[in-house]
This record gives structure tokens, C-alpha cells and sequence, in this order.
């Protein structure tokens, strides 16, 4: 590479001396004192200067004269900028290559490598860089590699947890009941029942969590009456405090168990760490993907949430109540109805209402995708709903 | 009362849900494998399996199709793992229903009791819908005069649909008509039913004439 530039610079050099020399030719005339230097022969140059022998001054140039000079100066410098553009663009081209590697590495994309040409500086700069881009996408999929690893492990180990617990979840009950435990005995007995329900419990969400990092988690959707889903959910739980406001024949295409898994989390927790009394509202919103969301809001009338804890509420074992010690929750609980909400294609916003109290609201895209494409279902062989039904005899 | 058959590998697993199922009333026979499971059955008489998926030796999925293709005994999946797989694997080779580790005593209670409960009879006459024959008073479904054979949650189901023929019934509106779900059951345990029901009854499962899908709503039966 430095051997182009030296020819170059050569070059360049050359030209700048037999223009030099040309000039002080042509200027010669005009400035006397440089006659010392004059090459050519006197009267060369009489075209080019007027002999005024009345003037002091001595000869005076033409105008012929003047636009040679112009020109002259003109095609040197167009000649001065095409040489080195000429020699800069070996140089500049594997910069370029170069920075547009950089710039899609610094997009993400590790696996960027460029081909080392000639034996240069720049080469072994490029050499350098792939080394460099090696190096870093090894690391990288080593610490991916650990990620996924203790990511299994965490599910591993709750999938492992499960067949002891079947065992004591099965038995446990028998303790229970059992009419000849009696003081420290029965205390003993209903404290060992409560625990393996709140294990079971964290044993499920911990699987649960370890599914959507696993990325294996799937979406059944399926037309879901709102209204309906919310009763259903309240019912199941046994809480009867909670108020709702959801519209009549308000349908969307939901996973129907993850929608109840958000709903549950949410009014679990609103009715844990919130203040009476809490109330649940659905609406449909205009706007979003395709026309339309469904905006479910879950609000309780406590104290709110503390503005330190707002951005972090969904993460994993995350209390925003630090003198809390352990509540029935898993600690996983909103990070799960997150999860689902994504899964949905919609978000959780987590915010406190003007008149007090926190306010969590779902956003859930209205149009989900097909149950019917689902593995089990056959989507070929399908009878559209809006064909006629009555009195027909259907092509089969 | 009924008899379960439990397969479960994990001897405190096993001992844990036997105890849990013989205080509930039932008679219990336990094997430790498939293997064993499939040795003893002819002769166990049992009304329900309890099959866990992951067993040494033949897996659950196996053993589960090995099952069906001796009879039509109700087969209730235990999977460890809840995971989809497992799921659509135990839907797949013919269970009738699921329940994931660990499962409570009552759950599974009420689980055995809706896959051997058996359809009430009913007084009404055989009725034929092409080929197909159905008597609700003696409970036998005819294809082409031949008898089929099902489990008493595919006839139930069978039954459901061709009460209301040419009416959509939801997913969840079978599941809790026919499984007793009547709170978020899983809606592929319908759709694997419907297509083993189909196996049995259509001429071709990929053009059903009976039971036919209604995208996004549900099944109906017919119209033939």
C-alpha cells in the first residue's frame, strides 16, 4: 500500500516542478530581476508580452497571456485532485470496508468478517479485525451457552422437585384430617400442609418462568366472552370483594388459560398488597396492530405503588415492600402475567391512579392467531360458520 | 368400586398417590413399569389407567397405544413435566385426559370419576345417519352395521355432538359436557377425542362427514 502512495506522492512532486518551472517562465517579463534565471531565448515569448518601451514599467502581458495563466493554474489543480483521489482510493477502500463491518457488528452481527487483500498494514489491520470479531463471537456464545445452561438448570431442577412433591401433595392431606393430631402435633401437621401447597405453588410458576425463557411456550387462542372470563376467574378463586366493570358480550381472541393466568395474578396481587376495595374494567381501545385493543384495568385503592418500585414491578422475586418478608404470592406472580401479555402481543403498564391506589393495565391486541392452525386440529378440512346451515344438502 | 391401575416408576410417588386413591374409595393395583403394567392388565380388570409419562423401559406414550390397542379402557395420562409434548404426545396415543405433577387427591378424583362415568341409557329408538347408527338406549354405535368400539369418553362426546345435530358446540362447552371441566380445561384434549372418534367413525378422516370442525367456534355433527 505505502509503495502506491510513494509513486504517487512521486508524481504529484514532478508535476508540481515543471509547472513551477512554466510559471516562473511566463512571469519572467514582468518581474525584471528574475532575468537571471531565463532559459529560453529572448523574443520567445513576444507573443506573449507587449514591448511598451515608453513604460517604465518594461513589458506588459497580454490578455491571451492572462487566460493561459488561468488555464494553466485550472488543469493543475484538476490534475493535483485527480491523482489524489486516484491514490487515496486503494487507501480509503478498505476503510470503508472496514467501517461498515464495524457498523454491522455493532448491530449484532458477530459472524461479520472481511478478506484480507494484499500484505500491507491495512491487510494485517483487517486481519486484526476478524481476529477481533472471532474472539468476541466465541465469547459471546459461551456466555449464551452459560445463560441457557442455568436457565435449564432452573427448570431441571423445578421439573426434579415435582415427583417428591407428588408424594407429599398426595399424602399430605391424610396428616390433615388425621382426628388423633392434637397440639403441637396438628400445628405441626397443618404447617407442613400449608408449605407444600406454597412449594407446589413455586415449584409451578418457577416451571412456568422457565418455559418462556426456554421459548417453548405456545398460544391456543380461542373467541373469549371478557365478561365471562373474568367471572370465571373470580368464582375460582373465592374472591367475591372484587368489583367488575366489563361489558356485556365483549369478546377477543385470548389463550383463554393465560388471560385467567394474568387476571389471577394481577387481582392476586392487588388484593394482597393493595387497598380495598379492587375493581377490575375491560374496554375495547382503538388503535394498535390490525384495529383495536382490549384494555383490561385492575386497580385497588391502597397506598400505590412506591415510584422506586414502578419500573422494576415485573421483575422476577422482585418486593417492592422490603419489611415484607414472604407473602402467598411465588414472587413470581406479575412477572408471569407479563410474560403472557407479551406472548399475546400486547404489555402490562404498572402506574399509580391520581386518586390513589396502583393501577395495572393489560393491553392485549384484539386479533390473535387461529386455534384451528394448531398441530391437533385439522385446518385443511374446515366448514366456514358463515356458510348456510339450514335446509342444505352440502357438497361433503 | 372402581379399580385404578396405576403405573408410576417413583416408589414414593406410587406408594403416595396409592394411599391417597384408596382413601378415596377406589381399589388400587400399582406396577412399577410399563412393562409390568401391560403383563398384569388383561387379568387386572381395572376400570381407569393412571399411566405416568416418564417410565424406564416403555415410556407412558407407548404403553398408552399398546393399551388402546387392546381395548377401550379409559386412560388417564400423569406427566411430570406439564409441557406441551407431553401433553399432545399422551393426546396423541389416545389418552382420554391429563393431570401434571403433583396433583392433588381431589383433582384426580374427579378426573377418574368423569373418564369411567358412564352415559346414562336413554329410552329413545336407534338413530341412523348414513352409515352411521346410533342407539342411546343400549349405548352402541353401528358404522356400515359393524360395531364400534369406544371409550366412554369418545362415546359421551359422540353422544353430545349428534344430540344437537347441526348445532356448534364450543370447545369449552364440550369440555365441560363431556369431561366436567368446567373451569379452563386444556381445548386440545377435544380436539385429539374428535379426531380419534373420527378414526373410528368416518370413511375419511381428512373429508369428515359427522363431525365436523367449525373454525374458530368449535364442532357440530352433520349435517349428514
Amino acid at each position: 500500500m505505502h509503495r502506491r502512495l510513494i509513486i504517487a506522492f512521486i508524481v504529484v512532486a514532478l508535476v508540481a516542478a515543471l509547472a513551477f518551472q512554466l510559471v516562473i517562465n511566463l512571469l519572467l517579463p514582468l518581474f525584471p530581476r528574475l532575468n537571471d534565471l531565463v532559459i529560453l531565448p529572448p523574443g520567445t515569448l513576444s507573443f506573449l508580452y507587449k514591448r511598451d518601451l515608453s513604460h517604465r514599467g518594461g513589458p506588459q502581458p497580454t490578455p491571451f497571456l492572462v487566460m493561459v495563466l488561468c488555464l494553466a493554474v485550472l488543469s493543475l489543480l484538476a490534475v493535483i485532485t485527480a491523482l489524489a483521489f486516484a491514490a487515496s482510493r486503494p487507501v480509503l477502500q478498505p476503510v470503508r470496508r472496514l467501517a461498515r463491518a464495524a457498523q454491522r457488528m455493532s448491530g449484532g452481527d458477530l459472524s461479520v468478517r472481511i478478506q484480507p487483500r494484499g500484505r500491507d498494514e491495512l491487510a494485517q489491520l483487517v486481519t486484526s479485525f476478524n481476529e477481533m470479531a472471532a474472539a468476541l463471537e466465541d465469547k459471546v456464545s459461551d456466555l449464551e451457552q452459560m445463560e441457557a445452561r442455568a436457565r435449564r438448570f432452573a427448570g431441571d431442577v423445578s421439573h426434579e422437585l415435582r415427583t417428591p412433591l407428588t408424594a407429599m401433595t398426595a399424602v399430605v392431606g391424610i396428616l390433615h384430617e388425621h382426628p388423633g393430631l392434637t397440639g403441637d402435633a396438628a400445628t405441626a401437621a397443618r404447617l407442613v400442609g400449608q408449605e407444600v401447597k406454597h412449594l407446589n405453588r413455586l415449584v409451578e410458576d418457577l416451571i412456568e418462568i422457565s418455559r418462556f425463557d426456554a421459548g417453548t411456550v405456545q398460544l391456543v387462542t380461542d373467541e373469549t366472552d371478557v365478561a365471562n372470563a373474568v367471572t370465571q376467574c373470580l368464582r375460582a378463586r373465592g374472591w367475591s370483594s372484587v368489583n367488575t366493570d366489563v361489558p356485556a358480550g365483549l369478546t377477543a381472541r385470548l389463550d383463554r388459560r393465560r388471560f385467567d393466568i394474568i387476571l389471577a395474578n394481577l387481582i392476586g396481587n392487588a388484593l394482597r398488597h393493595g387497598g380495598p376495595p379492587v375493581t377490575v374494567q375491560a374496554r375495547i381501545q382503538s388503535g394498535g396492530q390490525g384495529g383495536g385493543q382490549l384494555a383490561v384495568e385492575v386497580r385497588d385503592h391502597g397506598h400505590g405503588l412506591p415510584p422506586t418500585a414502578i419500573p422494576r414491578i415485573f421483575d422476577r422475586f422482585y418486593k417492592a415492600d422490603t419489611a415484607r418478608t414472604r407473602s402467598d404470592g411465588s414472587g413470581l406472580g406479575l412477572a408471569i402475567a407479563w410474560e403472557n401479555a407479551r406472548l399475546h402481543g400486547g404489555h402490562i403498564h404498572a402506574g399509580n391512579h391520581p386518586d390513589g391506589g396502583a393501577v395495572f393495565i393489560v393491553s392485549l391486541p384484539l386479533t390473535g392467531q387461529d386455534h384451528d392452525d394448531a398441530q391437533l386440529a385439522d385446518a385443511q378440512h374446515v366448514t366456514d360458520i358463515a356458510a348456510p346451515l339450514a335446509g342444505e344438502s352440502r357438497p361433503e | 368400586m372402581a379399580t385404578v391401575l396405576l403405573v408410576e416408576d417413583d416408589p414414593a410417588a406410587r406408594e403416595g398417590l396409592e394411599l391417597a386413591l384408596r382413601r378415596l374409595g377406589y381399589k388400587v393395583r400399582a406396577a412399577e413399569t410399563g412393562e409390568a403394567a401391560l403383563r398384569d392388565f388383561p387379568d387386572a380388570a381395572a376400570d381407569v389407567v393412571v399411566l405416568d409419562v416418564m417410565l424406564p423401559g416403555l415410556d407412558g406414550f407407548e404403553v398408552c397405544r399398546r393399551l388402546r390397542r387392546g381395548g377401550d379402557i379409559p386412560v388417564i395420562m400423569l406427566t411430570a413435566r406439564g409441557d406441551d409434548l407431553d401433553i399432545v404426545g399422551g393426546l396423541e396415543a389416545g389418552a382420554d385426559d391429563y393431570v401434571v405433577k403433583p396433583v392433588e387427591p381431589r383433582v384426580l378424583d374427579a378426573r377418574i370419576r368423569a373418564v369411567i362415568r358412564r352415559t346414562a341409557r336413554a329410552g329413545s329408538p336407534a338413530e341412523s345417519y348414513g352409515e352411521l347408527m346410533i342407539d342411546r338406549g343400549s349405548l352402541i354405535v353401528r358404522r356400515d352395521g359393524r360395531e364400534v368400539s369406544l371409550t366412554p369418553t369418545e362415546l359421551r362426546l359422540l353422544l353430545v355432538l349428534s344430540g344437537s345435530p347441526r348445532q356448534v358446540l364450543s370447545r369449552e362447552q364440550l369440555l365441560d359436557l363431556v369431561w366436567d371441566h368446567d373451569y379452563l380445561g386444556d381445548s386440545r384434549l377435544v380436539d385429539a377425542c374428535v379426531q380419534r372418534l373420527r378414526a373410528k367413525i368416518e370413511a375419511d378422516t381428512s373429508a369428515p362427514r359427522y363431525i365436523q370442525t367449525v373454525r374458530g367456534f368449535g364442532y357440530r355433527f352433520g349435517p349428514v
